[in-house]
């Protein structure tokens, strides 16, 4: 190495050695006035993406109304609702360090990203700062079972995913069917609603005959279905997402399986693509859903169900809202109550207003167990009837009777 | 070009053999990777204090590259075995320290050195068929292993807590040790980083690591001049995995939660190519330029372009890749010899 | 039995469907030793244009697959002869990171043109099946997707053995200097080898979309599966894709019914690398190619 080049390290090394020991500048400015700013990291972009925007839109009806209205009231003050956002790629540990992120920018409230993976692990990281998240996603049970008392989920928990599709059936089928088949993907999530789910068909003397486990966000689901067939099942249950739900449908046909009381599946029937890939065969099949226009219960921001419903539909271009923009605004609302309540901005003081928060609202009743779930809402069940999702139980918030046997 | 062609990414720096005379000049050649290592370190230090809690983890993010891509590259660049599959011992150190934690109770700083050491036993033992692939074949057996030891950890709930994640206890009395904290974490990978690399400079500069050059180069030539290709590979490749799991088990503490599609997550070990091939593979100061840069551009583009970012992305490492195959660091060096500082001729050199 | 009999079925057609998916990638690899990390998304624009012309004209999915395979051969040549084969000389890691990078672009194009819905392309008779004693059913999608495939490893096992430009093709791979030696346009051959891998994979995306679902999502698994496809099978062999894919399906299969539905991708991964630790060149393929370093 020439005289040169080590003069040049030397520089080198010097200048960074001296570069640090420089002085830090004034830390960021904490609250923003007039303004109250909530976090939010999503699944913008990654495998969760489309949920993750539906999301982002929840969010958006809330800054609009909310301010339309004339903003938040607390303490004396009216502040303007803001929302940002970032994007965490649909993966947990991104979603967790956003957060953090937010802690530095003095963003302590925050809104709750998609799905139970990042919703778990933004709970840890919000428990750890002192910050306050309203859940609108993340619906497993297993994350309220940590000791966590910094966050609040508006939707049902994991268990009634799969249980008030059994309850339903239990309350309307007529002849009440004899055994069912549960077919779950292996995610936390839909573990969690399968057990629920299993639990309560026990609970009301039916007769669980199969229990198989496909890989998340699969798109064949025939092994399962295969070893299911013999035992001609009179229910086929399915814990599962998008993909594997459309799998199961599509692959029953192909495969010959029928059975006599059609099928029912958590998540992916509300969405419109199910109906769409599937065109015919859908119809009959049931669905959970957190939140239908039917659903009962008002407040004042946002009215009730049918009036949320409007807002959606003129915000957004004339698209009819799914339950995943409804439990987004549900947070955001819940979150907007408790400032509103707690008189103040302050973290511990709106934990403490969101922990003692008991009101009706377009979502239905928002109230917290003290490990932080809603289990005072109940989930609706739909029925796909000549390609639409219509909501047939519970009786309060049915808009047709269920159609049974499902597939005739 | 000169007869002997010490091919891409060969550093000039070698040991003073006992019939050459210790000159000023080769004295200077050995010791100045450690000053500057050295100078880096108390640079990370001083840093410290200046930045904000937000910067303080995207730097202490970008030093844990800088390991990765460091420990990535003894057993890729060095020996020239690519292997995809390096997340595996990412994962596996990570998984490790978190199941010790969990359910031995043990203190993160023993489940840490003991996850090392499960990591370069695993790679012993997979690398005794394995080292025996070339190219591809090589690549595409250490990813499958990477895949596999996915699935594996999702489907042992009981043990693993499967697709729903684990979680490492860090307050409250469950804790075998208290979370570090933003700046203990910081330090953490600073020092892991800094090892890592001084691992790296030793290994360049020593018989070893021209062993590694060698079988790069021509495997069959190395082996007939009497180096033990086998145990070289072996010991690169486990000593790689090792440093790569003590990173994982720092940073499955830092999440405290971990999920296996995450600490097996390709796109890691893609990442730590990138950050290679780009700086430069098969010197030590290529990886640490790749991961900085790379590590920068991309939380650069996620903030600022967050929808279309990870195309953006792309598009970077294919118009790096084509103009400068080499790596930055090959590429300063030859155009620095030559004066030739065309990008252009780069790519000339390589396409068909 | 007849529950065996159903799995095996189905794992062959399934295992049809991947060879058809693999076959291109194969072909890339074996020729040129370039492993194409795009590949899978090179089969889900193939599925992406067979939707499109459904929606736009009511297009069938498999005869979609003859323009679907015309549109990707020709941005596959432009793909290979402007832009991999820029990196076609330099180490193993460029081109894998070059067609990494690709993939990233290419998916999210896909991402952002189409948004990350589910897909599905609905024909009136994919989902009826022909029944065999034992209530043992052959989908007819499936069928068809299998049948394809069969045809067209034929037909391009007979291209590249009896036609010029096939015989080329196949020298270039085997020594490309004395290839270019012979007079034979290296670049022109690589760019068709390139060309006709993703025309093959645009076909395999048509089929895809008639009988499953798609979405961005899923081209690394096709990728994945391309892979282990064609190392079961083995380089330097048309046939290999074939074997490899059906040998896939049915490990799957199998191994869905005898162990926990879950499991099915572990058991790939595990009988990648066994093949790769004990018979690097597979079942059909030339052992020259597994110890092949540079072209």
């Amino acid at each position: 190495m020439s005289n040169r080049a080590f003069a040049g390290a030397a520089v080198v090394a010097l200048l960074l050695v001296t570069t640090a020991c420089g002085s830090k500048q004034a830390p960021e400015a904490g609250g923003d006035s007039g303004r109250l700013v909530l976090g939010a990291s999503l699944s913008l972009t990654g495998a969760t993406a489309k949920e993750g925007i539906l999301t982002r839109e929840g969010y958006e009806v809330c800054t609009k109304v909310v301010n339309d209205k004339g903003g938040v009231a607390a303490g004396g003050t009216k502040y303007q609702l803001e929302i940002r956002f970032q994007d965490d790629t649909s993966k947990a540990d991104v979603s967790a360090q956003l957060v953090d992120q937010y802690n530095d920018q003095g963003v302590k409230l925050i809104l709750g990203p998609y799905g139970s993976g990042p919703t778990d692990a933004v709970a840890a990281v919000v428990e750890r700062n002192g910050q306050v998240m309203a859940d609108s996603a993340g619906a497993d049970n297993k994350i309220f079972a940590k000791g966590y008392r910094r966050s609040f989920a508006v939707l049902s928990p994991a268990t009634s995913y799969v249980a008030s599709i059994v309850q339903a059936i239990n309350d309307l089928a007529t002849p009440k069917p004899k055994t069912f088949a549960f077919i779950s993907a292996d995610d936390g999530f839909s573990k969690t609603a399968t057990q629920g789910g299993i639990s309560k068909a026990k609970e009301l003397g039916f007769e669980v005959i199969a229990e198989e486990y496909v890989p998340n966000q699969t798109t064949d689901v025939s092994s399962a279905l295969t070893k299911i067939k013999p035992k001609n099942p009179d229910v086929i249950l399915g814990s599962v997402h998008l993909s594997e739900g459309i799998a199961i449908v599509k692959q029953s046909k192909e495969l010959g399986v029928r059975p006599t009381g059609g099928f029912g599946e958590t998540v992916a029937p509300p969405i419109p693509d199910f109906v769409k890939t599937l065109a015919g065969s859908a119809e009959g099949v049931l669905g959970s859903t957190q939140w239908t226009p039917k659903t009962a219960g008002s407040e004042r921001f946002f009215g009730s169900a049918t009036d949320y419903a409007a807002t959606f539909k003129t915000q957004f271009g004339g698209r009819d809202p799914v339950y995943h923009n409804a439990e987004a605004t549900a947070a955001c609302l819940a979150l907007v109550l408790a400032v509103e309540k707690a008189g103040s901005t302050d973290p511990d003081k709106v934990r403490d207003a969101l922990a003692a928060l008991d009101t009706p609202s377009f979502f239905g009743p928002i109230k917290f167990t003290p490990e932080g779930m809603n289990v005072t809402k109940q989930m609706a069940v739909i029925q796909i009837q000549n390609g639409k999702a219509v909501p047939v139980w519970p009786a309060d918030s049915a808009e047709a009777p269920l159609k049974w046997p499902a597939t005739a | 070009m000169s007869i002997v062609d010490v091919g891409q990414g060969q550093e000039v720096a070698g040991p003073a053999t006992p019939s050459a005379p210790v000159t000023a000049a080769s004295l200077r050649r050995r010791t100045t990777p450690w000053v500057l290592l050295a100078a880096g370190l108390l640079f990370g230090i001083g840093l410290q204090p200046q930045l904000y809690p937000a910067q303080e983890r995207l730097v202490s993010t970008v030093l844990m590259f800088v390991a990765l891509a460091t420990a990535w590259n003894l057993i890729g660049g060095f020996a020239g075995y690519a292997s995809f599959g390096q997340v595996a011992f990412f994962g596996l150190g990570g998984y490790g320290t978190a199941l010790m934690m969990v359910h031995l109770n043990m203190s993160f700083w023993l489940a840490m050195a003991a996850s090392a050491v499960v990591a370069f036993l695993f790679a012993a033992l997979v690398g005794a068929p394995l080292l025996r692939l070339k190219g591809h074949y090589f690549a595409i057996a250490t990813l499958g292993v990477a895949e596999g030891l996915r699935e594996v950890v999702t489907n042992l709930p009981k043990l693993t807590g499967g697709g729903g994640g684990i979680t490492i206890p860090t307050f409250g009395p469950n804790a075998p040790t208290r979370w570090l904290g933003n700046d203990g974490f910081y330090l953490l990978f600073l020092f892991l980083a800094v090892a890592v690399v001084a691992v790296a400079i030793v290994v360049a500069s020593s018989r070893g690591g021209y062993a590694l050059r060698a079988i790069h180069q021509d495997e069959d030539a190395a082996a007939a001049m009497g180096i033990n290709t086998t145990l070289a590979k072996t010991l690169a490749f486990a000593g790689s995995a090792a440093l790569t799991g003590a990173v994982g088990s720092a940073r499955a503490f830092q999440l405290q939660t971990i999920y296996p599609d995450r600490s097996f997550d390709v796109a890691i070990t893609v990442l730590m190519v990138v950050m290679v091939v780009l700086g430069g593979s098969g010197t030590v100061l290529g990886p640490i330029i790749g991961a900085i840069s790379v590590a920068f551009a991309s939380e650069w583009l996620r903030t600022n372009y967050t929808d279309v970012h990870i195309f953006l992305l792309g598009g970077m490492i294919i118009v790096a890749v084509v103009l400068l195959p080499q790596g930055f660091t090959n590429y300063v060096r030859d155009a620095v010899r030559a004066r030739r500082f065309s990008l252009l001729e780069n790519v000339r050199r390589y396409r068909l | 039995m007849a529950q065996f009999l159903q799995a095996t079925v189905y794992g062959l057609l399934q295992g049809g469907l991947l060879a058809l998916i693999a076959v291109g990638f194969s072909l890339v690899w074996g020729v040129m030793n370039v492993v194409n990390l795009s590949h899978g998304a090179f089969v889900l624009a193939g599925a992406y244009v067979a939707l499109q012309l459904h929606d736009a004209v009511g297009l069938d999915p498999f005869v979609s697959m003859v323009p679907a395979a015309l549109l990707l051969f020709g941005f596959g040549y432009v793909v290979q002869r402007y832009l991999v084969n820029l990196v076609v000389n330099g180490p193993i890691f460029i081109t894998l990171l070059l067609t990494f990078g690709l993939e990233l672009v290419l998916v999210n194009l896909m991402l952002y043109l189409f948004t990350a819905d589910h897909q599905s392309i609905p024909t009136g008779y994919a989902e009826g099946s022909l029944v065999l004693p034992g209530d043992v059913r052959i989908p007819y999608g499936r069928l068809i997707a299998a049948l394809l495939a069969l045809a067209l490893t034929v037909a391009l096992v007979y291209v590249m053995r009896r036609t010029r430009t096939g015989l080329s093709i196949l020298a270039t791979g085997m020594d490309r200097g004395a290839a270019r030696l012979m007079g034979i346009k290296a670049r022109h051959v690589y760019a068709l080898t390139f060309g006709i891998a993703a025309a093959m994979a645009g076909a395999a995306g048509a089929a895809v979309g008639a009988v499953s679902t798609f979405s961005p999502a899923d081209a690394g698994r096709f990728t994945l599966f391309s892979f282990v496809a064609s190392v079961l099978g083995g380089l330097g062999n048309m046939w290999g894709a074939l074997y490899g894919g059906l040998v896939l399906g049915l490990v799957q299969a199998w191994g869905g019914q005898l162990l926990p539905g879950t499991l099915v991708n572990a058991v790939a991964f595990a009988v990648l690398v066994l093949v790769l630790a004990f018979r690097p060149q597979g079942i059909a393929g030339k052992p020259f190619y597994a110890s092949r370093l540079e072209v």
